[in-house]
């Protein structure tokens, strides 16, 4: 019983402190100035290849400022760096860059300011036969699975069409030159935040000042086998001096995506200390459709995080990371195990990431959900204790008068 | 004319030993003599599996809640669908059943008729999913909701007229026990057979589904089997002993409905909003259950049904207890505080949820055991019938709103706003209790008074009905009112309470049928 009783104290308190964190809005309730720019610096006769750009995001916050770089040259990359700087710039040497995109020809001036710089870079789209039904790739055969499509050979559309200054958001969409692509194409959109909030489109994840939201979408690929299930492969780019691990978090907020009760984190944090400098964080969700109610959500699950020696094929990430880098890969692949549906049902599938600085956002009540509690169990605890009060006065009333004069 | 007979016989026992009655039936086989205790058994064993397949294919969705949704392409609130259309027919019917088994069809043609009602509402089902039509299996749902409900009226009218006193509350005990047996068996076994069909059939889909249904078809065809022996031996006990049909006695006026008390219309929000926080969240747990706290399917069906399993034997023993102690707004508050806690402790926390079900099938017991026979003591007599039927009808109504609702709230705000909708709905309840009680005790209208008060002050009644002159008895009888005393006890007797033996209720099948909900 007295479990139960600190049970009960721990749960209110946490509606408390949900409902004191929903209103004050944790620690990350600043705010950053957005910049978008195509290909800062480069000047004509040099240009880069048809629907190769490079993309600079720059969140300018009070005393430091967090660059996000996206480049599809090569297999297509979003590089964070973060520096103690107001006054910090991306300089970029085009020739060296679009030449041979040597160490060095991307940098953070100054150097000495940037504190933290990761990247993630989507390698690879692999599809294989789900015979079994099991969607685990890692139980598929070996002879199940097709050749992977290799992001690094896409063709894109052209940047400067899909970049929206307003949204901070850029868009790429591409395929190779194939059958398999030639109704539809594999698209990212990244977007960078001035401050906290949430996007209407499931998952809704909620997004700060210090990060950035990667949706992913296969839209009309055409599968090579009736039972084809995606598999995404990308990579993450960090410094030595930082360890990676994937946490499974589990939630009790699923409102924003309804039966999603996990929140998986792949966290970077130096080797001697346990606080988190980096991260990425993803529901276990991907949709099936465009504008995606509760039954188009599938499951999407993540392998064992794996070491790589080699660096990634793209040309954002050999020009900037010139130190010793350790590159870890992961594998998402998408589908429910026993499900009738696969990919070829509704040719489309959607998942979405956040990657940031510091800590990873964690959800909290909505203030509707805050308002019900507290007025349901409110308002009969009022009437509760005036009836208490109206109980006493009335027995203290009536025992006033309980003696009856004789005669 | 069986109100006399009952009479007389309880009154002079130990003179009546060889009775005319008994005379003509000394020459049968004591399983074919309609008085001797071994055949009454067997009619026992009858009218007990008469219900089974009602209860059985009541909860099939929730049991095949992920199995429906894919197979037919459907999302939540289309799911809830299925339930709600049980409860439309019942809206109207709970008006009606009474009447109809008592003038219109009599109670052996009248069961079998709602039997067949249940068989083809589920055969219809069924079909609906053979066919993969989600519009034919709502038309089936409809149909088997008509026969459903009114079936436990029947069910009850046959134990009372076949059992007396004592025995009558063993024999609903049992009834109650099966009803709960048939929910909890399908809970736990249908998935397993819905996987056999489908390793036979190689896949799942609409067919998978449609034989599974089928096959718990059975179950119905097997109650209609029972209501068709039933009938077989109760007109042959009437012709032997020459009694008349049973009937439910009950009386319904829709116009007594401006005269209900403000404390009566307390009662009902109570009951709607307390049961619209338990059937929906049993019809939507199973997924619940799976995702939250990565059950498999199959130990999140067992723990779906661990309120029925529970509320089998703790019906009786909490009815026992509130008989004992009174105080019917107490356990009423307690009730629905303990359920407002085992819905906080499943959507806030990641405890093991078989505390928080089985905190949540005691809660659910006791709250019935409380509840309804409330209405006895703040409703005269004559209205008692229209009580019952009018609070059984927006039970049923808000049943069928509610569970749409919580279809498409689950749909576009997931598990834990559905939580939270359950708990404002508990609020609801919760706030109704204690404004009962204010009001009541404000009133002196006597609701929470214990056992021992409320016997003091009925005991003149009582006293004045056994020593009652005998009346000529007319067709009427049976309809004539009881005190609020008769009629607890005859409620109470449903509820397996021991009654002593002064005590002869004429029952009816009002309040029995509500135990079931």
């Amino acid at each position: 019983m007295s479990m139960f009783k600190v049970g009960l104290i721990y749960s209110v308190l946490l509606v408390v402190f949900g409902a004191a964190r929903g209103f004050l809005g944790g620690g990350d309730a600043f705010r950053r100035k957005v910049s978008v720019e195509l290909n800062p610096g480069l000047v004509p006769p040099l240009s880069l290849p048809p629907g190769v750009g490079l993309v600079h995001l720059r969140g300018l916050g009070e005393n430091d400022t967090l660059h996000f770089v996206l480049c599809n040259a090569g297999a297509p990359a979003l590089l964070l760096v973060h520096s103690n700087s107001t006054r910090s710039a991306v300089t970029i040497d085009w020739p060296e860059f679009i030449n041979s995109s040597s160490a060095g020809s991307l940098r953070v001036e100054p150097e000495s300011s940037v504190t933290y710089s990761s990247a993630l870079v989507f390698t690879r789209l692999w599809e294989y036969d789900d015979v079994n039904n099991t969607a685990d790739p890692q139980k598929a055969a070996e002879s199940s699975f097709y050749p992977p499509y290799e992001l690094q050979n896409f063709i894109w559309s052209e940047l400067n069409t899909t970049v929206n200054q307003s949204d901070h958001t850029v868009a790429l969409c591409g395929g190779e030159k194939t059958q398999s692509f030639s109704n539809g194409s594999l698209c990212l959109q990244v977007s960078v935040f001035e401050s906290e909030g949430r996007d209407e489109a499931w998952p809704s994840l909620l997004h700060n000042a210090n990060s950035s939201q990667l949706s992913v979408w296969i839209n009309g690929v055409t599968p090579r086998g009736n039972n084809s299930r995606f598999v995404l492969e990308f990579q993450s780019v960090g410094d030595t001096e930082f360890q990676s691990r994937v946490d499974v978090r589990s939630s009790i907020d699923d409102e924003y995506t309804p039966s999603i009760f996990k929140v998986l984190e792949w966290v970077s944090s130096p080797v001697n200390s346990s606080s988190v400098w980096g991260f990425s964080q993803w529901k276990p969700v991907a949709y099936r459709k465009a504008r995606p109610v509760f039954e188009d959500a599938t499951a999407c699950r993540h392998s064992e995080l794996v070491s790589v020696s080699r660096m990634p094929p793209s040309a954002v990430i050999q020009a900037y990371f010139t130190h010793h880098t350790q590159i870890h890969a992961l594998n998402i692949s998408f589908g429910l195990a026993e499900d009738p549906v696969f990919y070829n049902n509704t040719k489309y599938i959607s998942w979405t990431v956040l990657m940031g600085l510091g800590d990873p956002p964690s959800d909290s009540f909505s203030p509707l959900i805050i308002i019900i509690i507290t007025v349901g169990l409110v308002t009969p605890l009022v009437f509760i204790i005036l009836g208490g009060v109206f109980v006493c006065v009335r027995k203290r009333t009536s025992q006033s008068t309980g003696y009856e004069p004789i005669n | 004319m069986a109100d006399r007979e009952e009479h007389q016989n309880l009154l002079d026992e130990d003179k009546d030993e060889d009775g005319d009655d008994k005379g003509r039936s000394v020459h049968l086989n004591p399983l074919c003599d309609p008085n001797h205790l071994l055949h009454r058994i067997v009619v026992l064993i009858f009218m007990c599996f008469l219900g089974f397949g009602s209860y059985f294919c009541y909860d099939n969705p929730a049991a095949l809640q992920s199995q429906v949704i894919q197979d037919m392409n459907l999302n939540t609130a289309s799911f809830m669908q299925l339930y709600a259309w049980y409860s439309w027919p019942n809206v109207v019917l709970c008006f009606l059943g009474g009447f109809l088994l008592d003038r219109v069809f009599g109670i052996r043609l009248g069961t079998v008729i709602f039997s067949l009602f249940v068989l083809v509402g589920q055969i219809i089902f069924a079909a609906g999913a053979l066919a993969n039509h989600f519009w034919l299996m709502n038309v089936g749902r409809f149909v088997f909701g008509i026969g459903g409900e009114s079936l436990a009226v029947a069910q009850n009218t046959y134990a009372v007229n076949w059992f007396k006193g004592k025995e009558l509350n063993l024999v609903f005990g049992l009834q109650l026990s099966m009803a709960r047996l048939g929910s909890t068996v399908n809970m736990n076994v249908i998935g397993w057979v819905y996987a056999r069909i489908q390793m036979t059939m190689g896949s799942a889909g609409p067919t998978t589904l449609g034989i599974t249904l089928m096959i718990a078809a059975s179950t119905c065809l097997f109650s209609l089997i029972c209501a068709l022996v039933l009938g077989f031996l109760d007109k042959r006990a009437e012709r032997i002993l020459n009694k008349e049909q049973g009937k439910t006695g009950e009386v319904i006026k829709l116009t007594d409905v401006k005269d209900f008390s403000v404390s009566l219309w307390l009662i009902f929000i109570i009951c709607v909003a307390y049961y619209v926080a338990i059937f929906p969240f049993i019809g939507l747990g199973q997924v619940f259950f799976i995702e939250k706290f990565g059950f498999t399917p199959v130990q999140a069906r067992a723990i779906n049904s661990v309120v029925y399993i529970i509320s089998a034997p703790a019906s009786p023993l909490l009815g026992f207890l509130v008989d004992k102690t009174g105080r019917n707004v107490m356990w009423v508050l307690l009730a629905v505080i303990t359920t407002l806690l085992s819905h906080m402790m499943l959507a806030f926390t990641f405890w093991n949820p078989w505390i928080a079900m089985s905190l949540l099938g005691v809660s659910y017991s006791l709250l019935a055991c409380a509840l309804w026979p409330m209405v006895a003591f703040v409703v005269p007599e004559h209205q008692l019938g229209t009580a019952y039927g009018f609070m059984q009808s927006i039970q049923n109504l808000g049943l069928a709103v509610m569970s749409i609702a919580a279809g498409s709230i689950l749909d576009v705000r997931g598990y834990l706003f559905l939580e939270v909708f359950f708990i404002a709905c508990l609020c609801m309840a919760l706030l109704a209790v204690v404004l009962l009680y204010l009001f009541d005790y404000y009133k002196e209208g006597g609701l929470n008074l214990s056992a021992a008060t409320r016997s003091k002050r009925a005991k003149p009644e009582d006293v004045q009905r056994l020593h009652a002159p005998r009346q000529s008895v007319g067709d009427r009888d049976h309809l004539k009112p009881l005190s609020p005393f008769g009629v607890r006890n005859r409620y109470l007797s449903r509820l397996g309470v021991q009654m002593p033996g002064h005590c002869c209720p004429h029952l009816s099948s009002l309040a029995y049928r509500s135990l079931l909900k």
